[in-house]
């Protein structure tokens, strides 16, 4: 809302405010701010007040060139510029556009009723084009104005929030016209392709050979939701099965979508073509992150980090081994809420984060793994290699499995993999029955629930007894195969009792791995 | 002249830095203890008086350390005769745990279940015949036949003599501190190197010499070629000592070793009753071997055991040769484990002999 105030004085000129309301962002969320800007008579200057980071206190250069590359005046008087509330910390460069309106506005050169219940947001380039900010999705959200206008760029997203009507304009002189009536607002620009480097199209399990066991685990992990940790020696496949997981993954709800595209937005990452993040997303950041790139943070503005971008879809680790052990463990939190909390001095925010996490490490250093005495690596060596991944973290994954190179023959000659379609259609109908058990997937069953809803056939219910007693399950783990196997049992479209086959597999898929410490 | 007793100048030479055990025999060849000490002193700069004597003795006292010097009377007899027997030898325990018959039981750290199982066995079967198992306390073969030795000797079997390559008061693999502790109460616990010493890389093949010298008959359970087992096994033909070989499968790594052997000519140790041979002992304790008592498998838990073979497989490896869905063969598995057909551990699978 935009409004001057004229009042008579005793001086000569008249004391003019002007109010813009617009945005800045805190991690993945809006925070309203409202630009005052104030221009009196004094020496001429611009000053910015209100804790404005480099970006925004540098956009007094920005405004000034490109209100001179509009053909529209600088006024040669003392400017003050306030961003409101001062207390809170504004970073970004999208309060460029609010400045200059609010600036136009207080100076005269805009008609102080014509941007009234309008929001702006938009970075100014020197030439007086108006340019997109990272962001745009939450910082709409977060505008009470009825009308949002933004660079044309940020159009598409500006409509994913669905609240307002978004004006768009690609030049600061195309806005100021329009804002005076004198022509109409330029349409908003027509749905574009799909950015390059953006999501492309899902990658098929047909493509994938052979693999009995590495199939079977993706296809549980896609259908409930349990977390999964291929062990293999390079070139067994490990990050092709990874990279088909999120094809076998239902398309995210309108919620879990509109979550997922804040972050992108956020963090800057490009939209899909129809603005909202439809297709899980997959990210697979290399193992020289640092936890702030993973968990979020860093900068002022607390830019989401990997595990928010893979918000509803899958965060792929390679090389899991190779990752700081301190940047593994920072993930235990958010693995177990779902987001993820940052707390600085000035102020905390909370991430969604609720991804499905798939790693992939080798057995041992050289490689080539296999059982005990099977390697070259030495024992200690080993064991080495594995406590490189904390007990803690280790248990988060549900499903761990091996997978070694296919034949060359299977390769080759072998017969292609049932395809992600077929397979997504039982994921789609295995996490509707753990729907109708009233959670999201089964990998989120409360343990005290897991009698009720996944009762153990007797002779299951034996083998159980029988591993406890030998010690070669734990009490967790013991809730953990009940899990997999009642998500086996929905895959197998089988009804309410779990039956022996499937608590069989369940152990089968938990297998250490060999990453466990082997007893001698 | 003091009133410290010769050992105690051998034991402080042997602490000394520079002085390792080709040197210290070559000291103690033609002198005594003592002399050779102030020998040796008088070239050192500080030069070490008599209270590092003193001082080495009772730190020997207190961690409950005895030491033999090679033609002084204590000196295990075993060792007397032996080319490269060492000049001064370290021990806790009972010294007399070493006069018997004695066999060696060596092999890789980095073993099979089935290396281990069998030198367990071996070790146990060889100590309840009154053998003395030697080995070395490594991690593997070496720690699984003493556990089998320590098994047999709490039922009145032989006592196990250990020779390690670090300072008897430091432990390593720490993993075994309890092995350590157990074999220094039932047996003995041997060592060259001076107390505190590191186990260096270069102290265990020269440790090796002295487990083949001790030892009348030395197995071989587990070992790649190059292995450290290889110094042992040439050590003991150098003294004519039978090497007795387990024979392995032909493709595992950690059996190449005792195949080539077995190539070479040497006699297979299949259990304890071939080594008992090579000993010309009878056995006196009956044999554990019995009729297979376990329920049969099923088809698909044969198909599973002939692909199993004798080596840890993973599931994935298990379900891949078998060719069946992976539900069928986790419920294979998890009926023959029942029955003891099969061991799952960490992820890997493997057979299991006959009880």
């Amino acid at each position: 809302m935009a409004q001057a105030l004229t009042r008579g004085s005793t001086r000569e000129e008249p004391l003019v405010i002007a109010t813009v309301p617009s945005a800045t962002l805190l991690g993945a969320e809006g925070r309203p701010v409202s630009i005052e800007v104030h221009v009196s008579n004094g020496l001429p200057g611009f000053t910015v007040v209100g804790l404005p980071d480099a970006a925004c206190r540098e956009s007094r250069d920005r405004v000034r060139a490109a209100l001179l590359s509009s053909s529209l005046p600088w006024p040669l008087k003392r400017v003050t510029v306030n961003l409101a509330p001062s207390g809170v910390r504004k970073g970004g460069p999208g309060l460029d556009l609010p400045i200059a309106v609010a600036l136009l506005v207080a100076a005269g050169e805009l008609p102080a009723t014509c941007a009234d219940a309008m929001a702006f947001l938009g970075e100014l380039g020197l030439d007086g084009s108006l340019r997109a900010v990272p962001g745009t999705v939450p910082m709409v959200a977060a505008m009470a104005a009825k009308t949002v206008v933004v660079p044309s760029g940020s159009g598409r997203e500006a409509a994913v929030v669905g609240r307002h009507e978004v004006r768009c304009a690609a030049t600061l002189r195309e806005l100021v016209d329009a804002l005076k009536g004198d022509e109409p607002w330029p349409d908003p620009p027509p749905p574009q392709a799909s950015p390059p480097g953006g999501l492309s199209a899902p990658l098929d399990l047909a493509d994938v050979r052979g693999q009995p066991v590495g199939r079977t685990a993706v296809e549980v992990c896609a259908a409930g939701g349990h977390h999964l940790l291929l062990c293999g020696p390079p070139g067994a496949g490990k990050t092709m099965l990874a990279r088909r997981l999120p094809g076998l993954l239902p398309a995210l709800s309108d919620d879990l979508a509109l979550e997922a595209t804040t972050v992108h937005s956020a963090a800057g990452v490009p939209l899909p073509a129809d603005g909202l993040v439809r297709q899980p997303p997959f990210r697979a950041p290399h193992h020289g992150a640092s936890a702030v790139a993973l968990i979020g943070g860093g900068s002022a503005w607390m830019r989401p980090g990997e595990i928010s971008l893979a918000h509803g879809g899958v965060l792929f680790l390679d090389e899991l081994g190779e990752f700081p052990g301190a940047v593994l463990d920072s993930l235990r939190q958010p693995l177990e809420e779902g987001v993820v909390r940052l707390s600085r001095a000035r102020g905390s925010v909370t991430l969604p984060a609720r991804f499905l996490l798939v790693a992939a490490t080798n057995p041992c250093p050289c490689g080539r793994g296999g059982g005990e005495g099977q390697c070259r690596c030495g024992p200690a060596a080993r064991s080495r290699y594995r406590r490189r991944i904390s007990a803690p973290l280790l248990d988060r994954f549900d499903l761990r499995v091996v997978v070694s190179r296919p034949d060359s023959a299977t390769l080759v000659g072998g017969e292609p993999g049932e395809p992600s379609a077929a397979v997504a259609r039982r994921v789609a109908e295995a996490r509707q029955r753990a729907a109708e058990r009233g959670v999201r997937c089964n990998a989120d069953l409360p343990a005290g629930k897991l009698d009720e809803v996944a009762p153990l056939a007797p002779a299951a219910l034996k083998l159980l007894e029988y591993k406890l007693r030998a010690g070669t399950l734990s009490g967790r783990g013991l809730h953990r195969v009940r899990r997999v196997a009642r998500t086996l049992a929905d895959l197998a479209g089988e009804g309410s009792v779990v039956g022996e086959e499937h608590v069989c597999l369940a152990l089968g898929l938990r297998g250490d791995a060999g990453i466990d410490e082997a007893v001698a | 002249m003091s009133d410290l007793p010769p050992e105690a100048f051998a034991a402080a030479l042997a602490a000394l830095p520079g002085v390792g055990p080709a040197r210290l025999a070559q000291l103690l060849a033609d002198t005594d203890a003592e002399s050779a000490w102030r020998r040796v002193a008088a070239e050192r700069r500080p030069r070490p008086g008599d209270e590092v004597v003193a001082a080495g003795w009772a730190a020997l006292g207190a961690a409950g350390v005895g030491v033999s010097v090679l033609g002084m009377p204590g000196y295990p007899p075993a060792l007397v005769d032996d080319h490269e027997a060492p000049a001064v030898l370290f021990s806790k325990g009972g010294m007399a745990a070493i006069e018997g018959r004695r066999v060696a039981i060596v092999g890789t750290r980095n073993c099979t279940r089935y290396g281990r199982d069998v030198a367990f066995e071996l070790g146990r079967d060889l100590a309840a015949n009154g053998v003395r198992v030697v080995s070395g306390l490594a991690l593997g073969v070496d720690g699984a036949a003493h556990s089998g030795a320590l098994a047999a000797a709490a039922k009145g079997g032989g006592p196990p003599v250990a020779v390690v390559g670090s300072g008897l008061d430091v432990v390593y693999p720490r993993r075994h501190a309890a092995l350590w502790r157990q074999v220094a109460e039932a047996g003995v616990l041997l060592s060259e190197a001076p107390l505190g010493a590191a186990p260096e890389a270069w102290r265990f093949p020269v440790r090796n010499r002295i487990l083949a010298a001790l030892a009348e008959v030395v197995v071989v359970v587990e070992s790649p070629h190059a292995g450290g087992s290889r110094y042992t096994v040439d050590a003991a033909m150098a003294r004519d000592r039978p090497v007795l070989a387990v024979p392995g499968p032909v493709r595992s790594p950690t059996s190449d070793l005792p195949n080539a052997l077995l190539s070479e000519g040497c006699h297979p140790a299949r259990d304890a009753l071939d080594v008992l041979v090579a000993l010309d002992l009878a056995p006196s304790a009956p044999s554990t071997s019995q009729t297979d008592r376990r329920p049969p498998p099923d088809a698909t838990g044969s198909a599973v055991l002939d692909a199993l073979g004798w080596q840890p497989a993973s599931f994935e490896h298990v379900v891949v040769a078998t060719g069946r869905a992976p539900g069928e063969v986790g419920l294979a598995l998890a009926h023959l484990e029942r029955d003891g057909w099969v061991v799952g551990s960490g992820g890997w699978w493997e057979r299991v002999a006959p009880a």
